[in-house]
């Protein structure tokens, strides 16, 4: 296995607003680590500055070289899981290891629908940001060429 | 796209580091020491001079210097109560690294500057002009170096043509930053994807 595992019981990686997440954490270190840390967290990736929500925080003290845990969570009401062209909300579970730079991450959706949700292009009524004399000559290249 | 598969977004372009011309990192450190560690990054906006402080300062912090960074801009100014705060906590073992040195009133920097190079172990900043400190490195790009950037975050199967990228440099004069913003844009209204 990898030095650090996280699984999901069932392989269940969808999941609804308020509904709990069930899993297991294995690891297998070359020397005994301080503690384990297992965040459940939020993040945005896209244009801007990242954003990060940290909902919860396990903290597995006193263990081995090697071993397993069960985990639970409790998903609260959001945000979802979405994207757009400008920004993704992605959720994730990610278990640290203390001290080291050992870390694994697995995403996860959270969503009323089961499925991540996509953010339809709105018309505008006004300027796009692409609209720009840069943006207009450079993205009409662009996608052009890519025809 | 999707934003997440955006191969501009700003985390992949965090992940793209300095590249000096005609010298290292390390090189750019030894310079830095003989310097005794007051120096000025110079150069215009988007030629990588935040980019390449926040690098020397990783570097110093590895070996285990103290240090400390400052970043002022339009949005985050200096005012009184931050100016305050930063001279109180400032250590004599910290190398102060200061982005946005001209950003400041020149009369505010002039007391800036005298009090950190008393109290602080060293002032590294970035300014758009020479003259603040001694100049250690003037950042500028050329439309190699942004092709280069680009080929390493592009997807293999979606090259951006050369022509393409050295107009897009042309029009933003050099400036990296507002070029990987536009391809962003591009991407993101990719439908082909």
């Amino acid at each position: 296995m990898e030095k650090l595992e996280i699984t999901f019981r069932e392989d269940k990686t969808t999941f609804k607003p308020r509904e709990m997440v069930h899993g297991a954490i294995q690891w297998n270190l070359p020397t005994v680590p301080k503690h384990l840390d297992l965040n459940l967290f939020w993040y945005t990736e896209g244009k801007g500055t990242r954003d990060v929500g940290v909902v919860e925080t396990l903290k597995f003290d006193n263990i081995g070289a090697f071993g397993s845990k069960a985990f639970s969570f409790t998903l609260p009401d959001g945000p979802y899981s979405f994207s757009g062209k400008l920004i993704s909300l992605i959720w994730a579970l990610e278990l640290t290891c203390s001290p080291g730079s050992e870390t694994v991450r697995q995403e996860i959706v959270v969503s009323p629908t089961g499925q991540e949700i996509a953010l339809d292009e709105v018309p505008s009524a006004g300027r796009s940001p692409l609209d720009g004399a840069a943006g207009r000559g450079l993205l009409g290249r662009l996608l052009s060429s890519r025809k | 796209m999707r934003a997440r598969d955006n191969p501009f977004t700003i985390e992949r372009i965090h992940g793209v580091r300095y590249r000096p011309f005609h010298t290292t990192l390390e090189g750019l450190i030894l310079c830095l020491e003989t310097m005794d560690y007051r120096a000025a990054l110079v150069g215009p906006d988007g030629s990588g001079k935040t980019t390449l402080l926040e690098d020397l300062r990783h570097a110093l912090t590895e070996r285990g210097q103290r240090t400390r960074l400052v970043f002022v801009n339009d949005t985050c100014p200096l005012n009184g109560p931050r100016r305050r705060q930063l001279l109180a906590d400032v250590a004599p073992d910290e190398i102060v690294f200061f982005d946005g040195a001209d950003v400041i009133p020149r009369a505010t920097w002039l007391m800036v500057k005298r009090r950190l190079l008393q109290e602080a172990a060293g002032l590294v900043i970035t300014s758009h002009r020479p003259g603040l400190l001694p100049t250690l490195l003037e950042c500028s790009t050329t439309p190699l170096l942004l092709r280069q950037i680009v080929d390493t975050l592009q997807p293999e199967h979606q090259p951006v043509p050369t022509d393409l990228l050295d107009d897009l440099f042309d029009r933003h004069h050099g400036n990296i930053r507002d070029c990987l913003r536009d391809l962003y844009d591009a991407f993101a209204c990719d439908r082909v994807a």
